[in-house]
């Protein structure tokens, strides 16, 4: 079995914005060599997420928005206090709780060296509380 | 608009040059954050709608055995984008402080100085140590921006920090701008003191030290100094600054503007008390 790990980075540019990496994961899938196997992407990060959604900018705003209504940034948070292992305070509660409900990864079955997914689907990486360049993580396993 | 307290500490082509400088960050300055490309620096510049920023080095060579950023990378890092204004730091147990000083503003073109005197220990009207600084700064015109109030390095002491020791240097050069940072917390009502009384005094509002940085900012323009102070008494001596990378400069300036200031206040706090200082205009 073949296993391929990538570390990509990707610079966000907003406080919070979505990110299509579907063609960097279609490229690593594709030079990896594997047939038949999964793909699985993952954020390093715990204010950043890894979402599976149709590729709208309508529809980007509406996570986002949804998200800000579920989690917003400034809520009454105990993160809020400083953090010696950071030296700051942490007061993105509402980045890391985005980061849960929206999820850290994504995982997609290989075909034929193609993913599976469907026609409308879009991987993007999800920005809470940029700018920042990010690590995510592309790792194919198969044959 | 412009910020006028940040520190490069995170900037990753300057750690990749300068290893040591990751250690500083970490151990010395405390500040444990992954390092991030320049480009991120002037991309937060940009979500937080502000032009420029100051970049503050603090020279610890006697108390720490470091500079936390020198001169030299300072001035390197200011030719690497125009959005930079640099500061020089001296150190004021050092023999040389006083011609360092004359060569980062003439020779690098550095345009204020930075003291931190709970990181270089010592008591800012120590006017056997420290005087002669302030007469060069004062004949090269920059301003000296103090760090005041509570710092978060570990062997950093309050003690040196109360914005009162800077009431003697406001007397004794009164052509010399100091600027208090961190509004002197919690020494708040020390700083405004010494602001509305000394032509030559001004502070910055790069403080957060519980909560986040709204409600903070709230608690210390509302609270501890009145609003109405701020607005009628106080809008020709504030600077904006957010102490970045402790905190984001986008959450300062949304904590700063959500006050309820007017629209005046806001710009003299973002800009036009910065540019004064800066010497780039008159009032």
């Amino acid at each position: 079995m073949k296993i391929k790990l990538e570390k990509l980075e990707v610079q966000t540019r907003g406080d919070k914005e979505l990110i299509d990496i579907t063609p960097e994961v279609e490229r690593v899938v594709a030079e990896s060599g594997v047939r038949n196997g999964v793909v699985n992407i993952l954020t390093t990060h715990t204010s950043s997420g890894i979402i599976v959604t149709e590729g709208l900018p309508c529809l980007e705003l509406d996570v986002l928005n949804h998200l800000e209504a579920l989690a917003p940034d400034e809520g009454d948070y105990y993160h809020n206090r400083y953090l010696d292992i950071d030296g700051r305070l942490g007061f993105n509660a509402g980045a890391h709780l985005k980061s849960i409900i929206g999820g850290i990864n994504a995982f997609f079955p290989i075909e034929d060296s193609q993913i599976v997914k469907g026609s409308r689907q879009c991987i993007y990486f999800a920005e809470y509380d940029g700018p920042l360049c990010r690590t995510y993580c592309v790792q194919v396993m198969g044959e | 608009m412009i910020d006028f307290h940040t520190h490069p500490l995170l900037v990753r082509e300057m750690l990749e040059r300068e290893p040591d400088l990751a250690r500083i960050a970490r151990d010395v300055f405390y500040i444990r954050n992954n390092p991030q490309p320049l480009e991120t620096f002037l991309l937060e510049l940009d979500v937080s709608g502000l032009d420029r920023a100051v970049l503050l080095p603090i020279d610890a060579s006697t108390t720490r055995g470091c500079q936390i950023y020198s001169n030299e990378l300072i001035a390197e890092l200011c030719q690497m984008s125009d959005r930079f204004v640099g500061f020089a730091s001296v150190d004021p147990h050092q023999e040389t402080a006083v011609d360092d000083l004359e060569r980062a503003v003439k020779d690098l073109g550095l345009r204020g100085l930075k003291l931190s005197s709970p990181t270089q220990e010592f008591y800012p009207n120590d006017a056997e140590l420290v005087y002669p600084i302030y007469e060069k700064a004062q004949g090269l015109s920059i301003p000296i921006v103090f760090h005041a109030g509570l710092s978060w390095e570990p062997r950093a002491k309050a003690k040196y920090g109360q914005p009162i020791h800077l009431e003697d240097v406001a007397y004794d050069f009164p052509n010399l701008n100091i600027v208090i940072a961190h509004f002197g917390w919690p020494w708040v009502l020390e700083a405004v003191m010494l602001a509305l009384k000394y032509p030559n005094v001004y502070i910055d509002t790069s403080c957060l030290y519980f909560d986040n940085p709204k409600d903070f900012i709230a608690f210390v323009m509302t609270q501890q100094v009145p609003l109405s102070a701020i607005e009628k008494s106080l809008r020709h001596k504030i600077v904006f600054g957010s102490n970045y990378p402790r905190v984001e400069i986008k959450n300062m300036v949304k904590a700063v503007k959500s006050l309820g200031l007017s629209d005046g206040c806001l710009k003299l706090i973002f800009e036009g008390n910065a540019r004064k200082l800066l010497g780039e205009v008159i009032r």
